[in-house]
């Protein structure tokens, strides 16, 4: 594998009660901010567990820094920050003792920039995590991902259930962070306006399958929402597009082809910027996805 | 593994300072038990303590988050538990031994013996059960135990004269290295057993 993919998953295909995932293929960047998107119960935990090797593929592989779990477990988890969406920490513990417990698991363990996220993030050493706020429990989860030099960062819906205020504080840290472009961040969430900031990369997942993995700017430059008369829809011009609502009123389509649509309707139709949420959702149940 | 065996202690810090009050309060108010059963209660405290914590799914995936493997998690419960139960069996004896209680250096070995046994059945069915079963598992087991103990040896010492006639009949000697290699050996089997069901697990 190239140096440049940071997680690599190829063929992994994982059976679960509910859930399934088949043949996954997916690669996450060196350098930048991926951004994990999909709806609740898409398959983005899952294949976060899977990238974590709390659970282990049934069929396929997983490496992270080119390195498999079967031999390199504790390499690849020392260089890895995690947060989850809920917390995991003793609850009856206060930062202090959590902090004694994971500090002695790394390698590059730095008390200092602990004590200096403590202090940025305004968070109480003393106190019960069960006592914390979400937000500060996942403050302190940050804080703990940040203390030991990790080179990626894997965060699973680190913004679900907070407050606005909060998320926005969140997103300003994780902003900070990503600033020496050394690190590598996965973040996945449903929350699809957290990323439009911060992302370099989206992957797109839905029922267990990766729709789409692409820059953000790609995005930008090829997806559109379309809006016109379904006097304009046929056999040929259907084509263009991902998805078609029609109502009464005209259609509204999704395309990743904004080019060839402009060429096509020229003033006819109206082309709008596609936000993230509307791709996903028209990318949900889409009629072509894969084109 | 030292870490993670240092950090049952971590968690169960304020639980600890109940470790010496219910000692002293087994040998005021339960006159008539046996030391040996006091030691065993001792041994199992600190692990049994710490299982009920670890077996939350929270406390799974933050310990395999970490650079742990899941056999150095396995490792550091079997050995923390060897390493626990010495402990509080010393402790257990200072405390008897300062409030008068009496008991032979015999009854913390028989103890040794049934920590290794009790160990090697409830460990990989804590891994098996779920969270919310096992602090109930663990109440019953002790009450059990707490109950069950003297009437059973007694009834052992009475009926079972096969196994009387043959402990009278073996030297002491043998009898404690036949002893010591059973229980050690079920302990070493259930390790390996609780490693098979924790590779396994899902959380």
């Amino acid at each position: 594998m190239g140096m440049e993919n940071v997680i690599e998953l190829r063929g992994v295909s994982k059976a679960l009660k509910a859930f399934t995932i088949d043949n996954m293929n997916l690669q996450i960047k060196q350098g930048y901010v991926t951004g994990f998107i999909g709806a609740n119960g898409a398959g983005k935990s899952t294949t976060m567990k899977l990238i974590m090797n709390l659970l282990q593929p049934d069929k396929g592989k997983v490496s992270v820094f080119g390195l498999d779990y079967a031999n390199h477990e504790k390499t690849i988890k020392d260089r890895i920050g995690f947060v989850y969406d809920s917390n995991i920490f003793y609850e009856s513990l206060n930062l202090k003792d959590i902090s004694r417990i994971v500090a002695p698991a790394y390698k590059h363990w730095d008390d200092k920039q602990f004590k200096f996220y403590v202090k940025q993030f305004e968070l109480p050493l003393n106190k019960a995590i069960k006592k914390f706020s979400k937000g500060m429990q996942m403050k302190a989860s940050i804080a703990i991902a940040l203390s030991h030099d990790a080179e990626l960062i894997i965060m699973d819906e680190p913004t679900a259930g907070l407050d606005p205020t909060s998320r926005r504080e969140l997103l300003d840290i994780f902003q900070e962070v990503m600033v020496d472009g050394k690190r590598t961040i996965l973040f996945s969430t449903h929350i699809t306006s957290d990323l439009e900031r911060i992302a370099d990369y989206i992957v797109l997942i839905d029922e267990g399958q990766i729709l789409f993995d692409k820059p953000v700017y790609e995005l930008q430059e090829q997806y559109a929402i379309v809006k016109g008369s379904t006097e304009l829809l046929d056999a040929d011009t259907e084509a263009y597009f991902i998805k078609i609502e029609r109502s009464p009123n005209g259609f509204q389509a999704l395309t990743k082809d904004v080019a060839k649509v402009k060429e096509v309707f020229g003033e006819h139709a109206v082309i709008e910027e596609a936000s993230l949420e509307e791709i996903m959702f028209y990318m949900k149940g889409a009629d072509h996805p894969y084109d | 593994m030292f870490n993670l065996i240092k950090k049952d202690i971590i968690i169960q810090k304020t639980q600890l300072l109940l470790f010496i009050p219910l000692i002293i309060f087994l040998v005021f108010f339960a006159q008539n038990l046996s030391p040996i059963l006091i030691f065993l209660l001792a041994s199992t405290f600190i692990s049994a303590n710490a299982y009920v914590y670890d077996a939350l799914t929270e406390s799974n995936i933050l310990l395999n988050s970490l650079p742990y493997t899941r056999k150095k998690i396995v490792a550091s419960r079997y050995l923390g538990a060897i390493v626990y139960m010495i402990i509080s069996i010393a402790l257990a004896g200072g405390v008897l031994y300062l409030t008068g209680y009496g008991y032979e250096m015999m009854d913390m070995a028989i103890a040794v013996g049934l920590f290794f046994i009790f160990a090697a059945f409830a460990f990989p069915l804590f891994y098996i059960l779920k969270p919310a079963y096992i602090g109930v598992a663990v109440l019953i087991g002790t009450i059990v135990l707490a109950l069950g103990f003297q009437p059973a040896s007694r009834f052992f010492m009475e009926h079972m004269t096969v196994i009387t006639d043959f402990l009278v009949s073996t030297s002491t000697t043998t009898l404690y290295l036949i002893g010591a290699a059973t229980s050690i050996g079920l302990y070493l089997i259930s390790w390996m057993i609780s490693q098979f069901i924790y590779q396994r697990k899902v959380f």
